[in-house]
């Protein structure tokens, strides 16, 4: 099983080396086939490896690879976890990427024209981009696969990379240098908390291996930290952990970095940006659910942060007029869900959102990337429109990743959704009533902005200019297929996983929750099939409101745009301060770049004319290096080059070793 | 006696590169002027095998044979691959410079395999007497290479002091081998073990002889006041004679003072400790200063090896088995990293030119991207920088100086590593930041480049994963 | 005191008078001769300790063949001595002080202390029948046979280093080549005969 679980891992890697180190002699079509090669040979064994888990016999592989070092008995590895909360993240990944791969030959086909010409860093820009997203695949299986947390770390920190490279692939655009310097160093706060819970661990329990970790926390249960006047252990690093979490699966207020990465291209918006890396914190929290269960305090701040990103980040959604952004707040919303979940302790129903979400997500994403190939690289909703005429497969696809989004029944995201709501509703914990409320209103909202996008996109009056509209045509099959495949699971996967996954056992070995905790097992009691779901689910307030939503967002952008194209405007400048609110996003931006890079860039400047300049450069390094070369001039005359000196110099040598070690 | 055949099998590697190193002395007459190419495949081939017979003979219990003068146990079955390794790498690199000179002849490939032999008999003796030959072996064969170019007026300079001051090192470990023998009455490693363990430090004649052993093995590491010879010989050899002198012996060296101090006289380890703290220090201290006022590489690699070898002593002094196993992993990583740097001053020769100068380096990433990042690697990786294998090894060593409470000597060395990283960078400086001063083109043919890579990767490679390498160093000590 | 006793220390003191000759002299040949007197009286005391073999071998091989080639090396070298001593004196109060300090830690450790009669009692005389030779024969090739084979590669080693350091062909020396001389043949090996076209007329003036 070894091998196998190697080759799903390192597949991707060397497809990446080899597009990366050997792209330009390869040449386009063989980076992208040896990328899509190890990618597809990963994702063949991935679902074998959860056909295995389904119908097989196959058993949970917990085993180190690799020691990489032993310090003090704290063993350093490398080595697989692999149950069925892996192979279903597997599978989701390799999935996706596989999709995106392919996806990306037809949007990356003509990269040359993003690049200045002649410019350096668009040589073979092909073939780096596809040798990243491999590599990106590789750091995400290190990171799910891992048994252990320093390989977390390491694949935590690899997809962080590898995010900052692919935000910032335009290099030589101002707005993309400028949002992956922002994704990287708001995630440097994410990653500041996640390695001292790393290493409260490692000081506390002795040990980086998963299992071991979860066999003594019952132990450690009630040891106190002095800190803030005695912090229950396990809070702290629940609480320090869920803040990496916070970075990387962008919770307010770490959420800043996200709707900005929007500058990378579109493939890896779907893949990293939406599907895959942005859930990792989402399935860290549900990894580590052995911890959380034995803090409530740290449950109910996820809760609470999981409930208010769903909420406000969905309004901000509203606003927005980039076609990518408008999906990025969704995704920032859609996190929310999934972090709420995972606070009101329905692990299960996060990792289904985050399942059914990577599918309609990366499906929303590709299906915008391919509107944005079609009309040139233009992304902004108001001078789209009608364009359900020119690219129906295009719009169908849409579409189903819109339904699924709001969650209409029977689509994949009803279940998901309603069962996250539910759960919450259900849960006990602080906050728990407040972040019902929020989700709730949410399903309206979310409602509201998906379907805004889509009547601006899709229908009414074609507002593009003429030249744009003559040429639009549906994209090529590399582009259509992987959006039909993704269209698929976005639809059915909802209705074969629900059971299972919610009610079943198929999550039982890897996510453990407490009794008192387990809201799922309390709505399992009223499951009976999927028909019954549905049913019960079309009498609760989620579906009226996401009706309600649909129906606004039909009346205003379909309906009344007809007469008045500028209705969008219209409203906003009615809205007034409301909307400028939301048009700042609440002023996060704003803040951090005043207060926070304006304030350590006026530490900087002092720190480095007085102390930098001053005391270390000429003082220290300057000082020290001109007596040590001083020295080293005066001391080299000892080597005169005559052979009696150096006969000499080693029998004297002789003397004092037996003076000191015989005669004394 | 009874002669078992079964008894020369672990023999196996050095019976193969005695057998190799004749049939190059043979073949060697043989062949036309032309073809003298033959020489270096067959060598290849010899090491190839012996390595081969090395892993395959090794593994498994400790074995004794030949009369209690030939051991084989892990110890010896690691050093000797490497060292072998190493080997494959020195003839590698050096093929073309010596075919270019016309040095290419069946002497060089007999006198290079002679000194592998003679480094394996060290690796794998078990006796004072097997240990002395075997020292002699590899510096006898060393002293004719570093006069090798007859037309070298530095190289027979060089190669005479090396003589001299050689035989006055092994003069003295001699005297100290007699002294031992004088106080035991036995040359056979385990045999004086047991008597010193019993005597100890009460029987000064014991001590008296460990000095002169100390100085011996401070001779052939190159230790400071015992390394006047490292400079003037690095610099008057022919480079691809200290690519071999500078590489695998101290893998040899390191096999000495195990033999010597832990295997022979480990009941006197706070003496021999005590001795080797001076020379480390000294050598940490000199070697690393020193290497700063050099303006020309060659020597100033010389000092950067006398620094190295302070670190190694740092491991052997700890007298712990993971200070051991520091010091083995530190030795072999030297190597490596050596064999690498000299190898890339090979490539920047060419016919009636030695790369010798820092200036030599000047601009290197405009002529070769590769090369140049292999050369900042090995800079790097000498530098301690992590995540090189440099920065691992000095880390195992100082591990093992701090966990015996020596923390003051790992304060020392830090430092000192911090002034020589100094010299590494300028170099990396060079490489990168200057323009070049000759656009002639590099000299490399066929394995070099691969082997070069391999060399490359396995110092990065064995800095991201140092577990096995550390594994196999600790086994060797168990 | 045994008469044993008595030649030891004679030769002992010829042995160590000899050496100190040897450092000092200013004539080399003298140096060379004194070092020959000093290994035949060495071989005197390799005898006293019942090693015949070994001190025979002593006298024939350093005294018969090795000193006898350094002594014609002296000659035939001109050696300036004058160069060679010039630091001599300049060095000598260092030096002494170095052999001094050398002398006084030697004494203090291998004198009677160490290595006295009850530390290293007198071995018993070995029977008349004793064969020096087989004893030393059978050691070397039975219990130290690994040794010796090292040995002989290390001269090996020597032979070849020797060679390569020293032989070299000079392209502008002549030498015969027997084997070409005897090979050839009658004929056109020794008599070539060369066909010239005949001179055009000569112009007179």
């Amino acid at each position: 099983m070894e091998n196998l679980y190697l080759t799903i891992v390192l597949a991707p890697l060397v497809g990446s080396i080899v597009a990366g180190f050997f792209g330009a002699r390869i040449g386009r079509a063989g980076a992208h086939w040896v990328c899509i090669l190890g990618v597809g040979l990963s994702a063949a064994l991935s679902l074998s490896v959860v056909a295995g888990f389904l119908w097989g016999d196959l058993e949970p592989f917990n085993e180190a690879v690799y020691t990489w070092a032993v310090s003090d008995g704290v063993r350093f590895e490398i080595g697989f976890l692999v149950d069925r909360l892996t192979a279903s993240m597997m599978a989701v990944v390799t999935f996706v990427s596989l999709m995106v791969h392919i996806y990306t030959i037809g949007y990356m086909a003509d990269d040359d024209h993003n690049w200045p010409h002649e410019s350096l860093a668009g040589r073979h820009s092909y073939q780096r981009f596809f040798s990243y997203i491999s590599l990106f695949t590789f750091s995400m299986l290190m990171l799910v696969m891992s048994n252990n947390f320093l390989q977390l770390f390491f694949g935590w920190e690899a997809v962080g990379l590898v995010s900052y490279l692919l935000i910032g692939f335009w290099s030589t655009r101002e707005s993309a240098i400028f949002a992956n310097m922002k994704a990287f160093i708001v995630n440097r706060v994410g990653d500041f908390g996640f390695i001292l819970g790393i290493a409260a661990i490692a000081a506390y329990f002795g040990s980086l291996d998963y299992a071991e970790v979860f066999a003594a926390a019952p132990g450690l249960a009630d040891v106190e930290v002095a800190l803030f006047g005695g912090v229950s252990l396990l809070t702290l690093i629940g609480v320090l952990l869920f803040i990496g979490a916070m970075g990387k699966s962008a919770q307010m207020p770490l959420h800043v970095w996200l709707p900005d990465s929007m500058e990378g291209p579109t493939p890896i918006s779907a893949l990293i940006h939406a599907a895959t890396m942005v859930t990792a914190g989402i399935f860290m929290v549900a990894r580590m659910s052995p911890l959380y269960e034995l803090s409530e305090t740290a449950l109910s701040f996820i809760l609470i942060v999981g409930a208010t990103t769903a909420f406000l980040m969905g309004l901000i959604g509203l606003v927005q007029n980039d076609i990518k952004r408008v999906v990025a707040y969704s995704t920032l919303s859609q996190l929310g869900y999934m972090v709420a979940a995972l606070g009101a302790s329905a692990y299960a129903a996060g990792i289904f959102h985050l399942m059914t979400h990577a599918f309609f997500k990366a499906l929303l994403f590709l299906a915008a990337g391919s509107v944005i190939i079609a009309l040139h690289h233009n992304q902004d909703i108001r001078t789209m429109g009608g364009i359900r005429r020119y690219m129906p497969i295009t719009w169908l696809t849409a579409l189903i990743g819109s339904l699924a989004l709001i969650g209409f029944p029977g689509f994949s995201g009803f279940f998901s959704k309603d069962a996250i709501i539910e759960a919450v509703g259900a849960s006990h914990v602080f906050g728990a009533t407040y972040a019902w409320v929020l989700l709730t209103v949410g399903v309206f909202v979310t409602a509201l902005y998906s379907f805004r996008m889509y009547f601006l996109v899709f229908h009414g009056q074609p507002r593009m200019d003429e030249h744009a509209r003559a040429h639009l045509h549906e994209s090529p099959w590399v582009v259509t297929v992987p959006l039909i495949l993704l269209a698929i699971p976005s639809i059915f996967i909802g209705w074969y996983a629900v059971e299972p996954m919610l009610f079943g056992d198929w999550l039982a070995g890897a996510i453990h929750v407490a009794h008192e905790h387990d809201t799922l097992a309390h709505m399992a009691e009223h499951y009976h099939g999927q028909w019954a779901f549905i049913l019960h689910g079309m009498t609760m307030p989620p579906f009226f409101l996401a009706m309600g939503g649909l129906a606004v967002a039909a009346w205003v952008y379909w309906w009344l745009q007809r007469r008045n194209p500028d209705i969008d405007a219209e409203l906003q400048r009615r809205a007034g301060p409301l909307a400028a609110i939301l048009e700042n996003k609440y002023g996060f931006d704003d803040f951090n770049q005043r207060v926070f890079a304006g304030g350590s860039r006026g530490i900087g400047q002092v720190l480095w004319q007085t102390g930098d300049r001053r005391l270390i450069d000429d003082g220290l390094v300057n000082g020290s290096a001109r007596t040590v070369g001083q020295l080293a001039a005066r001391v080299r005359h000892i080597q005169t080059g005559f052979l009696y000196h150096y006969a000499i110099a080693m029998i004297v040598g002789l003397i004092v070793l037996l003076t000191v070690f015989v005669t004394l | 006696m009874t002669f078992d055949t079964v008894n020369l099998i672990p023999v196996l590697p050095e019976i193969l590169i005695l057998i190799l190193a004749s049939a190059v002395l043979l073949v060697d007459l043989y062949v036309k002027e032309a073809e003298k190419g033959t020489l270096h495949t067959l060598a290849l081939i010899g090491v190839a095998l012996a390595l081969a017979a090395t892993l395959l003979v090794g593994g498994g219990e400790r074995q004794v044979v030949l009369e209690g003068h030939y051991v084989r146990d892990a110890l010896s079955d690691a050093l000797k691959a490497m060292i072998l390794i190493v080997g494959l790498l020195v003839f590698v690199y050096s093929r073309d410079y010596l075919r270019d000179r016309g040095l290419a002849t069946g002497e060089y490939y007999a006198l290079a395999l002679f000194a592998l032999l003679g480094m394996m008999v060290m690796v794998s003796a078990n006796s004072f007497l097997a240990i002395y030959l075997g020292l002699e072996l590899l510096a006898l064969c060393l002293y004719a290479l570093v006069a090798f170019d007859r037309d070298s007026q530095r190289g027979a300079e060089a190669a005479m002091k090396y003589f001299v001051l050689g035989a006055l090192g092994s003069g003295m470990l001699l005297y100290g081998i007699s002294m031992i023998y004088g106080a035991t009455g036995s040359l056979a490693l385990d045999e004086v073990a047991a008597v010193v363990a019993e005597q100890g430090l009460e029987n000064l004649v014991l001590v008296f002889g460990l000095a002169f052993l100390v100085v011996g093995i401070g001779f052939k590491f190159g230790a400071v006041p015992f390394h006047m010879w490292v400079p003037d010989i690095y610099e008057g050899a022919p480079t691809p004679v200290v690519l071999l002198l500078g590489s695998a012996p101290k893998i040899a060296a390191l096999a000495l003072a195990v033999r010597l101090l832990i295997d022979g006289l480990g009941g006197l380890q706070s003496d021999w400790q005590g001795m080797l703290v001076i020379l480390s220090v000294l050598s940490m201290g000199l070697g690393n200063l020193l290497a700063i006022a050099q303006t020309n590489i060659k020597r100033m690699l010389a000092y950067s090896t006398i620094s190295h070898v302070g670190f190694i002593f740092l491991g052997l002094l700890a007298g712990t088995a993971d200070g051991f196993a520091a010091a083995m992993f530190y030795a072999i990583v030297y190597a490596m990293m050596a064999a690498g740097a000299f190898g890339i001053l090979l490539i920047l020769s060419r016919r009636g030119f030695d790369a010798e100068h820092l200036d030599d380096l000047k601009g290197l990433n405009d002529r070769d991207t590769w090369y140049a990042a292999v050369m900042a690697l090995m800079m790097f990786s000498m530098a301690g920088v992590p995540p090189f294998v440099g920065f691992m090894a000095k880390l195992f060593v100082l591990k093992a100086v701090v966990d015996i409470g020596m923390t003051w000597l790992a304060i020392v060395a830090v430092f000192f590593s911090i002034i020589g990283a100094f010299y590494y960078l300028r170099i990396v400086w060079l490489i990168y930041f200057d323009k070049p001063t000759t656009d002639a083109p590099l000299t490399d043919s066929g394995g070099v480049r691969v082997a070069m890579s391999l060399n490359g990767l396995a110092v990065l490679g064995l800095g991201l994963f140092p577990a096995t390498l550390l594994a196999i160093c600790q086994a060797a000590f168990l | 005191m045994g008469f044993e006793k008595f030649l030891f220390y004679c030769f002992a003191a010829i042995t160590v008078v000899a050496a100190g000759m040897v450092v000092t002299r200013r004539n080399p040949v003298h140096a060379v001769l004194y070092l020959v007197l000093a290994f035949v009286s060495s071989a005197v005391l390799w005898l006293l300790i019942e090693a015949e073999f070994l001190g025979i071998v002593l006298v024939l091989v350093y005294v018969g063949a090795v000193m006898v080639l350094f002594l014609f090396v002296v000659m035939m070298l001109d050696v300036d001595l004058a160069a060679l001593r010039a630091g001599f004196v300049r060095f000598l109060p260092i030096g002494g002080l170095v052999a001094a300090a050398m002398a006084v830690q030697i004494f203090l450790v291998v004198g009677p202390a160490n290595f006295g009669l009850e530390a290293f009692p007198k071995p018993p005389a070995a029977p008349a029948e004793y064969s020096n030779t087989e004893a030393l024969g059978l050691a070397l090739y039975t219990e130290h046979l690994y040794p010796f084979e090292i040995a002989a590669v290390i001269l090996l080693v020597a032979i070849v280093a020797a060679i390569r350091l020293t032989l070299r062909r000079r392209p502008d020396t002549k030498y015969i080549d027997p084997s070409a001389q005897v090979q050839v043949k009658k004929g056109p090996d020794r008599v070539r005969l060369v066909k010239m076209p005949a001179e055009g007329k000569v112009e007179t003036p």
